[in-house]
């Protein structure tokens, strides 16, 4: 079954920090700690037959959690995969060590236009390398959007979550919003036509007011509720990540009860973001772990990756690998006009952390 | 809710403990008299197990009844149907002319003392006591007045502000009491009271017992197990075995006019003899047993020559000599097996010529410098008056 | 027997040499918990109380060290209270804290509403079906909790059972909000923590004595009253325990916020998640989780030594 899930609970991770998995220091063995459900078993087996090499394999569902972890040090990771703003500042504090490009050969087959991208949380790609990529944008029920707006509208504006006018259309079906300052504060200053890449408190505040406005009108904040929430039609629209929402299109139409979901980047622009590839500085098998990420980076193992989990690669010689209607889907691999429009999240210092944490307190509960 | 109970300090003409009432005071000798409690047929039975079985009891007003009887023989059965926390399977009880069938325990004007006190461990002594009034509804200060005048009439003044477990195993027992009868009910109930005391406790608090329930008037049913108490506490002693009541009666009808050998086992030593009726008249009777011979009894009527009968003779009652005595008294003769010494007498064991044993006791009181010993052949008399025919 | 154990011997022989150093028996049997409590209690908690003084910096570990060589080389004891002034200043942490206490302290007490009458079922049950209660009671330990709250999401859901049986019966026509709500977080509470109540209280109700309910009831005392003045007070220790267990954890609760609650549901453990994730500020989370088990363990030593006294009485 097709069951891409970049989030799971917050739960699930307070649990991973507290148990964790602590990987050995042995020549076969590469201990990866990656998003959950974020990859085919598929490609692990096909790794181990390979090259020899056992994959100790662990999971997250939050930067947060990662993070965590990685400040507190001797985490027994040789490969993890943060987001790449997050990674800019753990590189600063000193997690990660620059990448052996002699042992990564297949880097040529990544596109330089995406690469180039990350490369303004990470200057000349020098402690990672993409993973996937996706946006953070709309998901809704199809049939509940046309019921209230006519079967004419088109899901095309952040209007139906941040205009409060709108979103009390849909309030009555649910609505969910992420738990995620940096997905939502980013977002409603773009629609604000503010620069959503700005860390002027004031922005910050404006955009907390905007949402404090719709709030009223939102079930709940969570990371990955609205996966099965979309898919068994207890809410109708969820801004979300993109990879999640058409895992919950997929679940509803497995359950054929009605359901039919779908995902949108608003015409106003959407955050585009990228999970890297790297290695903790204090990696027990470094020499493994750039083998694991070449033998991600080859085309036909990245291909099957995406097929899997619905996600967008930034490997150019994959794509021709890549199942016609995901390559093809707007949503997914948007076409170049909608590209123009993304924007990236920005690496926030202790002060703006501390602001937005607080603002997002508040816009959660009111406090 | 007791109107017409009497002032609880007021004293009544006090009875020697044990001994025989006067004729007026005796309203079970008078048929017509209306029984205070009247047990009708009842039975109580625990599945299919019957503990109570069909017992029909009157007991009057006044009366320090006592229910005696081995552990298990439905005792505190039947008391806890008179407090209403059993129900009786079959049969009624009536209380002052009323049926007590629908009537839930706390509304009976009746309370009872439990065998193990169940004093509420969280109140102090004065808070237990008052715990019936205060349900009453009476105003503290009313109610705690009475309580200071129960604590005084059972002597635990000084512990009102004790907690039970500040206390000693009799001082319990009065708090327990006080608590019981501080509401002056018409019947109380007590449960084993002096089980948990030892002896010298248990034979003072015996009298006190008496003392109280003279003075208060109230009627009580006291359950216990040991015959000696029963014997000083009771007016009428209502013997149980297995769920039926075998006897009722005085203490002293009890004792010398045992119904049953089990009655006449039960309360006291006895010598048990069976034999044949081999001669009724009137005035007259005599009984043929292996161990004693023909036996001169008391008559009784309605027994017929050959039916079995059984001979129960007291241990006090016969005497012992060295010399056959003169007299129309009934003799045996045998050889001393055993002597005991119990200070104010003696009790032997003489072996019959059939070999039976036959025990008696002998007053020190006149003892003589050459006391019967071990192994002298002696004479063992009882006048016919000493002997009791049994039937059952 | 021997000779020897037929000889007085005093009552504790003096130990000599050696083995005067080697642990007594009593004292291993003090010294296991107490290692526990120190491993598991004491450590952690100097340590959050050590990062609570430092400040926050972008390193590895995140927080500024506690000595710190200055250019002539003295040591110096870098430590302040900024931390717990800052949770001063600002509303949040108050309204979390009374917040949390108000979930845990309601959840409580309808455990208790529905403890008590739970545990006095069970303990005045005869002996084969008193058994099977128990263990009842105890038979959701042995699915994940984190399972059994998700599965009341599935009760509560607008296309819930709950939901569907009350429009199916005609008892509502529109589904009623329940999942996110407080609502929701007080039934998870309730219901997660039901056992921890039920068990104390179910151990102090079967030693209660039958008799004395059968005395109050004898005295006058109807049922109702007997409960009231006998039956209550006598239970009190099983509720003053039953209540501790439930209080505490429910305070710091954050998976059933996390997973029913709404929005708006503010709780301590949700905040101090906060401030260690989103805000990446341990020295602020570690002040904020010292404060809180402060708040926990004062009233648990103040009950502690009222019920000292009250026993010296
Ligand atoms: N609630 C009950 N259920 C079953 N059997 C009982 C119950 N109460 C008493 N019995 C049985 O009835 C018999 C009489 O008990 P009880 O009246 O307490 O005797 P006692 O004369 O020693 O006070 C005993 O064998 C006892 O086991
Ligand atoms: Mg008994």
């Amino acid at each position: 079954m097709n069951t891409p899930n970049r989030t799971a609970t917050a739960t699930a991770s307070a649990m991973a920090l507290a148990l964790g998995a602590t990987g050995a220091a042995q020549a076969d063995v590469v201990n990866v700690f990656n998003w959950s459900d974020y990859i085919t078993e598929e490609v692990l087996e096909l790794f181990t037959e390979e090259t020899g090499i056992r994959v100790v394999y662990d999971v997250y569902d939050s930067n947060d959690t990662l993070e965590a972890r990685l400040l507190a040090g001797a985490t027994g990771f040789d490969v993890v995969v943060p987001t790449a703003d997050f990674m800019q500042r753990q590189i600063a504090v000193g997690v990660y060590q620059p990448l052996n490009r002699d042992l990564l050969p297949n880097m040529e087959h990544m596109d330089p236009g995406l690469m180039g991208q990350a490369a303004s949380f990470d200057p000349g790609n020098e402690h990672g390398v993409i993973y996937m990529w996706g946006t953070t944008g709309i998901g809704y029920n199809i049939d509940a959007i046309a019921e209230r707006f006519g079967d004419d509208f088109e899901v095309d504006t952040w209007s139906l979550v941040f205009d409060p006018e709108m979103i009390a259309q849909v309030a009555d079906c649910g609505v969910a919003f992420l738990d995620s300052a940096t997905d939502m504060l980013p977002a409603a200053m773009n629609y604000l036509g503010l620069d959503p890449q700005s860390t002027d408190p004031a922005d910050f505040e404006a955009a907390a007011e905007l949402l404090e406005s719709v709030r009223p009108h939102v079930r709940y904040f969570h990371n990955s509720q609205y996966i099965s929430d979309l898919a068994n039609g207890e809410i109708c629209v969820a801004i979300g990540w993109s990879g999640d929402v058409f895992q919950a299109a997929d679940r509803a139409e497995e359950a054929d009860r009605g359901v039919n979901v779908w995902y949108a980047i608003p015409d106003e622009g959407a955050m585009q973001w990228f999970d890297m590839m790297a290695i903790p500085v204090d990696a027990p098998n470094p020499e493994n772990a750039h083998a694991f990420i070449n033998f991600i980076m080859r085309p036909d193992i990245t291909a099957m990756i995406t097929n899997y989990v619905w996600y967008a690669n930034a490997n150019a010689s994959s794509w021709e690998m890549v199942d016609e209607d995901i390559i093809t889907d707007p949503a997914i691999f948007p076409p170049q006009e909608v590209l123009d429009n993304l924007f990236t999240a920005v690496t926030y210092d202790g002060r703006t952390d501390r602001l937005i944490t607080r603002l997002w307190t508040r816009v959660r509960t009111g406090q | 809710m007791n109107p017409q109970a009497p002032d609880p300090l007021l004293p009544v003409a006090a009875r020697p403990a044990g001994a025989p009432l006067a004729a007026e005071a005796c309203p079970w000798t008078d048929p017509a008299a209306r029984p205070f409690i009247a047990i009708r047929h009842v039975t109580k039975r625990f599945g299919d197990f019957t503990a109570v079985n069909d017992v029909s009891l009157n007991i009057y007003r006044g009366e320090l009844f006592c229910l005696l009887g081995g552990s298990g023989c439905g005792k505190s059965t039947l008391l806890r149907m008179l407090a209403g926390f059993e129900k009786p399977t079959e049969g009624q009880i009536l209380l002052d002319g009323q049926d007590m069938a629908h009537v839930p325990p706390d509304r009976r004007p009746t309370n009872m003392m439990f065998q193990s006190y169940a004093l509420f461990p969280h109140m102090t002594v004065e808070k237990n006591v008052a715990y019936g009034l205060l349900r009453e509804g009476k105003s503290k200060a009313e109610a705690y007045a009475r309580v200071a005048e129960m604590l005084k009439l059972v002597k635990l003044e000084p512990f009102a502000r004790r907690k039970p477990h500040q206390l000693s195993g009799g001082q319990r027992q009065r708090v327990a009491l006080a608590r019981a009868l501080i509401k002056q009910p018409k019947l109380l109930l007590l449960d084993e009271p002096l089980g948990a005391l030892d002896k010298k406790l248990r034979e003072e608090t015996q009298f006190e017992l008496i003392r109280i329930q003279e003075t208060l008037g109230v009627t009580f049913i006291v359950v216990t197990h040991d015959q000696d108490e029963a014997m000083t506490l009771a007016t009428r002693i209502g013997v149980m075995d297995d769920g039926v009541i075998r006897q009722v009666g005085e203490p002293h009808q009890i004792y010398e006019e045992p119904a049953s050998r089990y009655v006449a086992d039960f309360i006291g030593t006895v010598n048990l003899f069976e034999g044949q009726v081999a001669m009724a008249a009137p005035d007259m009777m005599r009984v043929d047993t292996p161990a004693l011979g023909a036996v001169n009894t008391r008559p009784v009527p309605g027994l017929t020559r050959g039916q079995t009968v059984w001979l129960a003779i007291r241990p006090e009652r016969i005497g012992l000599s060295r010399e056959r005595p003169a007299g129309d008294a009934n003799t045996v003769q045998g050889v001393v097996d055993d002597v005991a010494y119990r200070g104010h007498m003696s009790s032997y064991r003489v072996r019959l010529a059939g070999g039976q044993m036959l025990r008696v006791t002998q007053s020190n009181l006149d003892r003589d410098a050459d006391p019967i010993s071990w192994d002298e052949p002696v004479f063992a008399s009882f006048s016919p008056a000493a002997t009791r025919v049994l039937t059952e | 027997m021997s000779a020897a154990d037929n000889s007085p011997q005093p009552a504790r022989a003096p130990r000599r040499g050696l083995a005067r150093l080697l642990p007594t028996g009593r004292t291993l049997v003090i010294a296991i918990p107490m290692l526990w409590l120190l491993v598991f209690f004491l450590v952690p908690f100097f340590v959050l109380g050590r990062i609570s003084l430092a400040e926050a910096i972008i390193a590895r570990p995140p927080y500024s060290p506690l000595f710190e060589r200055d250019a002539e080389g003295t040591l110096a004891i870098i430590a302040s209270l900024e931390n717990y002034r800052f949770l001063l200043q600002d509303a949040l942490y108050r309204n979390a804290y009374v917040s949390s206490i108000r979930i845990a302290a309601i959840s409580t007490l309808f455990a208790l509403l529905i403890g008590y009458p739970i545990a006095y079922y069970i303990a005045r049950s005869p002996e084969p079906r008193r058994t099977i209660l128990l263990l009842m009671v105890v038979l959701p330990f042995w699915t994940s909790f984190l399972l059994r709250v998700y599965a009341w999401q599935g009760f509560l859901r607008r296309e819930g059972l709950i939901n569907n049986t009350l429009i199916s019966l005609g008892i509502i026509d529109q589904p009623l909000v329940m999942m996110q709500t407080d609502f929701a977080v007080y039934i998870g509470i309730v219901y997660t923590y039901l056992p921890f109540m039920i068990l104390p209280l179910y151990a102090n109700l079967t030693k209660l004595d039958g008799a004395l309910l059968e005395a109050a009831n004898d005295l006058g005392a109807s049922p109702m009253v007997t409960f009231f003045t006998v039956t209550l007070p006598l239970s009190l220790p099983g509720i003053v325990a039953g209540s501790m267990l439930v209080f505490i954890p429910a305070i710091g609760e954050y998976v059933i916020p996390a997973l029913l609650g709404g929005p708006d549901t503010l709780m301590i453990g949700r905040v101090l998640w906060d401030e260690f994730f989103q805000a990446r500020d341990w020295p602020v989370a570690s002040a904020v989780a010292i404060v809180m088990l402060v708040l926990v363990v004062a009233p648990i030593m103040w009950l502690q030594s009222v019920q000292n006294r009250r026993e010296l009485q």
